[in-house]
């Protein structure tokens, strides 16, 4: 439940197992990441699954955002552009604005397995006991 | 006000070549935010532990683009 969560919302999965604070900063820094990404290369072309597919497969790990995106941006590419329409970006933004949503994409990612993880107690005793052993083995 | 933020998302920014290199300032401190909200057991050191990583990885990557840049203006 935690992990699907984390995957719908960055950050809600944190949250939702009572991770207040580390919730809260993983939402605002993927969510800003990944708009600010958009901002960059406009909504046009910077989520297009047709175009980049690996990349793609990395920003669906953030859910919501990618996906109001790409539905966004399918709604402004369903309208045809004229050579000197303002919407079309400029190659190297566009580029950017890949690489700032796809990382953000893997960030939510291990934000998923860490969100599964803190969820599940028998991980958790696991964890704890490898914190002591070393903590022991520093001493 | 909608039609404004909108606006926002649909026209690309017009950057240049130096504009590109700092946007690795933010991406890097998205970076080392969230992978240290994550390793971090206690969450108050977070923020010290988060500006640490951004350091380096902001100075390493600059120290590997400048060693790249030399070589390229030493063989070119």
């Amino acid at each position: 439940m935690a992990g699907l969560l984390a995957w719908i919302v960055p950050g809600l999965g944190h949250l939702f197992i009572g991770e207040r604070a580390r919730g809260l900063a993983i939402l605002i820094t993927i969510s800003v990441t990944f708009w600010g990404g958009v901002a960059i290369g406009s909504v046009r072309d910077t989520v297009h699954p047709q175009i980049r597919k690996a990349w793609f497969m990395a920003q669906i790990c953030t859910g919501s955002h990618a996906l109001i995106s790409y539905k966004w941006g399918q709604a402004v590419r369903s309208v045809p552009a004229s050579p000197d329409d303002d919407t079309l970006a400029y190659w190297k933004s566009v580029e950017t604005a890949v690489v700032y949503t796809g990382v953000a994409g893997l960030l939510n990612l291990l934000a998923i397995l860490d969100a599964i993880t803190r969820a599940d107690p028998a991980s958790q005793r696991v964890l704890a006991t490898t914190r002591a052993a070393r903590t022991r083995g520093a001493r | 006000m909608i039609g404004v933020l909108a606006g926002f998302f649909l026209t690309p920014l017009p950057l240049s070549g130096f504009q590109h290199a700092l946007l690795l300032l933010p991406l890097s401190l998205s970076i080392s935010i969230v992978y240290k909200a994550v390793r971090c057991t206690n969450v108050r050191d977070i923020p010290k532990a988060a500006l640490a990583l951004w350091v380096t990885i902001v100075v390493g990557m600059y120290a590997v683009a400048i060693g790249l840049w030399l070589l390229y203006r030493l063989f070119a």
